[in-house]
């Protein structure tokens, strides 16, 4: 049994207590060395990459992409590959509640996926929220086509040097890759694309990464001798106090130290390392990526990459709406509520009506899932990125009800105090961009979800009314799906009952 | 286009402050109105500029019992101004503190004066009558109270005072009729009377500092009374006329009418909310006995718009509205765990001499509620370090609930005790039993051995009485 060891969730900050496994990097059967990448998690703050803390073979995974577990939960096992089955199954029955913990966390999404989906036994209930669940192509593991391997000549091409550094790492001969930078420069983006176009993949989501980080020790650190500033620090930076040097007195780690074994780790400031590269674009600057904005990145380019996207776009007339909002907020102090709110609404039972909208795709499994309510995800603008929590069963809320929960919504959002399930899930997004004065636009689907509705700005148009010219309060809205589950003809119904709604908004009330 | 936030606040006091600084540390972006002073009356013209004066007058007690000690003390000569100097700057210092605490955090400070033009909107005037109009999704009402005018009783800044002439005499009054002895009155007239001002108190209840406990209320009047300031209760001021240099003020108290001249007269007979020029009415605000109703995370019945401190309703203490803040804010950011306020966990202060702390339950109300009580409470006289300072006057009463053993009052009054009420508060907050209590260590000497006496005094177990 000793030679069984677990990979446990990760906590990555004060904050963390849990965190949702979204693909494996490994397969059970491979090996790995300390440090190597395991898996990929997602906290309610971030994307990251879960590093081998030692060395061993992957030998049961225990928890699956899109489940939810609390910090210090087993992932997985590892053992050397003599150790048999047997024991395997006797360690994890020995581990008790973790794998049921696992299971619990999502089984209060399922009871909504099960029923509604149409092959429940083709969908894996445990997956239904899945926030984002991957393409079973990225497997994570990166492959280069023959025609591209080689060694890259340094000082025979003209590339940036992550380009160059990424290129050695990969083997690949940058000779063979077209730059389309200044005088065909080649960027790290030129050398990802000739490796797919090539036939070969990267492993997804293709983040730039940094290879040069020194291995981490898992062994307790607890005996190490260390001032409690830096066992704060080293708790806090995910430093292990034997990779430190010990130069405080009396031979304990220093603040100093730590620092440095992090600096280590995490390479040289970015400024020295991008060196040549900035003296060749001097006014360009360099910002790190957040979390947030990988996340972004990876979930809509996969998106935009798997999902043939199409658009409807419809104009709404909003006379009867706004006489509506006037009335409501006029009458009743305790609500406010925006033409947002009552597009939600709208948004919301036209769902209903038209319920093969209200759709998940699950690429994996080949089904599409089908439900019964309609979450509505509201995309919220924050400083540093977006973020789109959930109206739930906003078909069956009053008007009030839904205005009350985004406008909380938005505030917690802005925030961060949204909890994932605040945030995870939905069956249906809207953004809009309405505010800032934008008239129409296309928005990428929120991945699984079948489709988006971009909401532009209210304003008075030249209309015509029974052969006369008149100005009406109009809104244009536009429909983005995805045709893998979407026909067209699906899409128009959905905005023609929304639009009967929106324009006859007393519909809504009953 | 309209500037927008996510919390505006309106008024820069205790508690409008402190909610601003606490959204806009939650990441929200946040604003804050004021039309005076930042600070807020606790800042300019309250707690603090009286705490100034009243250290003063703990120097004049001071100097006057130095003789006990051994020390011969000449004439000693008294320069009021100086006193009220040091006093504003005081004020000054912190409220310039409030406005460096607030662009340290990012709030916007707005100058001007609000009104609520809508829901989420908000006029502001500035002092060159520029309306702006600003909207957010979460507006905060926190413009506090201030003093109530009591019938015939006009304040005229010359011979009728609130506390904002009380903090800038030009000279010393010879004699003092103060109305009220809330905290207010009964501070002015410790403070007055140290000076070497005549000081009448007149109090409408049956006890001076009505909603403490009646034996520290007779502690303060006893101790009052030595002074030499003359205090009555179940008393009102009828009538007033200016008279020459004094105000004849007509007395009706148990023993009939009386009538006295003074050089002035304090109206100090509690405060009342400022909401007035708001525009509460116009959104259908709802009040409650004048004040703006709040729930328990100080929402009002308008969607978006909130009251926190003493505009939401008594104790119109300033670390109550602090609190609120808090509380207002972090629920309506989704903080878990935020608790309503609870009002018995609200410690009430006063700075006389004797000083008065107190928590929760008087006893009166504690033996009302029906439950079945342990009740200690030891004196000073018992305690050393009174003795040793010269401060013997005074005592700690516990109040527990028997079966479950949790605090439900604690009563203080005596040298230091507004230092020490928040021992009581802790156990509170923690839910101590006494039992907890009892196992604290006190540190000897010090007075707040007594606050442990008093405790084994409820247990029966006091060991130094």
């Amino acid at each position: 049994m000793s030679d069984i060891k677990t990979l446990e969730m990760p906590k990555w900050g004060l904050s963390m207590e849990e965190g949702t496994l979204l693909q494996w990097l490994l397969k059970e059967g491979d090996s790995f060395a300390k440090g190597q990448e395991v898996c990929e998690i997602e906290t309610s703050k971030i994307v990251n990459v879960f590093e081998a803390p030692f060395a061993g073979t992957l030998r049961r995974v225990l928890v699956g992409p899109g489940e939810t577990v609390p910090v210090g939960a087993a992932l997985g096992l590892a053992a050397d590959p003599s150790v048999a089955e047997d024991e395997l199954k006797a360690f994890t029955a020995s581990l008790g509640g973790t794998p049921a913990v696992a299971e619990a966390a999502p089984a209060s999404s399922t009871d909504k996926a099960q029923p509604a989906a149409k092959s429940p036994a083709a969908v894996p209930a445990r997956s239904a929220q899945a926030p984002a669940p991957v393409s079973p192509v990225a497997s994570g593991q990166t492959r280069i086509p023959a025609s591209l391997q080689g060694d890259t000549e340094a000082g025979q091409v003209h590339a940036t040097s992550r380009a160059l550094r990424q290129a050695i790492r990969l083997g690949v001969d940058l000779g063979k890759v077209k730059g389309s930078g200044r005088d065909g420069r080649i960027s790290v983006a030129d050398l990802e694309a000739a490796i797919v176009a090539a036939g070969g993949q990267l492993a997804a989501p293709a983040l730039p990464r940094r290879s040069d980080k020194a291995p981490r020790s898992a062994a307790d650190d607890s005996q190490v001798p260390a001032t409690p500033l830096a066992r704060r620090l080293a708790a806090q930076l995910g430093i292990n106090l034997h990779d430190c040097r010990a130069s405080g007195s009396r031979g304990r780690v220093s603040r100093e130290d730590v620092q440095a074994a992090s600096l280590l780790r995490d390479g040289v400031p970015a400024a020295a390392s991008n060196a040549a590269e900035a003296s060749a674009v001097p006014d360009v600057e360099n910002l790190p990526m957040s979390g947030m904005r990988r996340a972004i990145a990876a979930r809509l380019q996969e998106s935009k990459r798997n999902a043939p996207h199409f658009r409807l776009t419809v104009d709404l007339d909003l006379e009867r709406l706004l006489a509506l909002r006037k009335e409501v907020n006029a009458g009743l102090p305790g609500v406010k509520v925006s033409v947002n709110d009552l597009l939600v609404k709208a948004c919301g039972q036209a769902l209903v009506e038209v319920p093969d909208v209200n759709v998940q795709f699950d690429e994996t499994a080949q089904s599409i899932r089908r439900f019964a309510d309609a979450d509505v995800s509201v995309a919220v603008a924050l400083p540093t990125g977006l973020i789109t929590p959930i109206v739930r069963a906003a078909n069956r809320k009053s008007i009030s009800a839904i205005s009350a929960e985004i406008h909380a919504l938005v505030t917690k959002a802005k925030a961060g105090t949204l909890k994932p399930e605040e945030f995870q899930g939905g069956t249906f997004s809207v953004s809009n961009l309405g505010m800032l004065g934008v008239r129409q636009f296309d928005a990428i689907i929120n991945p699984p979800q079948g489709a988006i509705l971009a909401i532009g700005a209210g304003e008075a148009r030249a209309a015509v009314r029974e052969g006369q010219l008149v100005v009406r309060q109009q809104l244009t809205v536009s429909l983005s799906c995805d045709h893998r589950v979407i026909d067209g003809a699906l899409g128009a119904r959905f905005l023609q009952a929304l639009k009967r709604l929106v324009e006859t908004p007393s519909l809504m009330l009953v | 286009m309209t500037e927008t936030y996510d919390v505006l606040v309106i008024g820069g006091g205790p508690g409008g402050y402190v909610a601003a600084i606490r959204a806009a540390q939650l990441g929200l972006r946040t604003a804050l109105v004021e039309k005076k002073h930042l600070g807020g009356i606790c800042l300019n013209w309250g707690c603090i500029p009286t705490k100034a004066m009243l250290h003063g007058a703990e120097v004049a007690n001071s100097i006057a019992h130095a003789g006990e000690l051994g020390f011969s003390v000449g004439e000693v000569s008294f320069d009021l101004d100086k006193l009220v100097q040091f006093s504003r700057s005081v004020s000054k210092r912190l409220t310039g503190g409030v406005e460096y605490l607030l662009k340290k955090n990012g709030v916007t400070v707005i100058d001007g004066t609000a009104r609520l033009s809508g829901k989420g909107e908000v006029a502001v005037i500035d002092a060159e009558d520029r309306e702006q109009t600003y909207r957010a999704d979460h507006v905060i009402i926190a413009t506090g109270a201030r003093p109530r005018p009591l019938p015939g009783i006009t304040p005229d800044g010359e011979r009728i005072w609130t506390y904002f002439e009380a903090l800038l005499p030009r000279r010393l009054p010879k004699s003092l009729l103060i109305i009220g002895s809330g905290a207010i009155g009964v501070e002015f007239a410790s403070l007055y009377s140290d000076l070497g001002s005549e000081v009448t108190l007149v109090e409408l209840a049956g006890q001076i500092l009505p909603v403490e406990d009646a034996e520290v209320s007779e502690v303060v009047r006893k101790s009052f009374e030595r002074r030499g300031i003359r205090v009555l209760t179940k008393a009102q001021v009828t009538a007033v006329q200016m008279e020459g240099e004094g105000v004849r003020c007509q007395l009706q108290g148990p023993d009939g009418v009386q009538e006295l001249v003074v050089e002035h007269v304090l109206s100090a007979a509690g405060v009342q909310p400022n909401i007035e020029g708001l525009g509460l009415e116009a959104l259908g605000v709802e009040l409650e006995r004048g004040f703006v109703r709040t729930d328990a995370v100080c929402r009002t019945n308008v969607f978006g718009l909130y009251a926190i401190g003493d505009v939401a309703g008594p104790p119109c203490l300033a670390h109550k509205a602090s609190h609120e803040g808090v509380i207002c804010v972090e629920s309506l950011a989704g903080v878990e765990g935020v608790h309503a306020l609870r009002r018995d966990h609200v410690p009430g202060c006063t700075y006389a001499r004797p000083q008065v702390a107190s928590l929760g339950l008087t006893e009166a109300a504690a033996r009302a509620s029906g439950r079945a009580l342990k009740i200690g409470k030891f004196a000073y006289q018992g305690n050393g370090k009174a003795l040793a300072s010269g401060e013997p006057e005074g005592f700690v009463k516990t109040i527990f609930d028997a079966d479950s053993g949790e605090l439900l009052g604690a009563h203080m009054v005596g040298a230091q005790v507004t230092e020490q009420i928040q021992g009581f508060g802790m156990a509170q907050a923690l839910e101590a039993t006494d039992e907890s209590l009892l196992s604290v260590i006190f540190a000897h000497p010090t007075l707040s051995e007594a606050m442990h006496e008093s405790v084994l005094a409820a247990n029966g177990r006091a060991l130094h009485q």
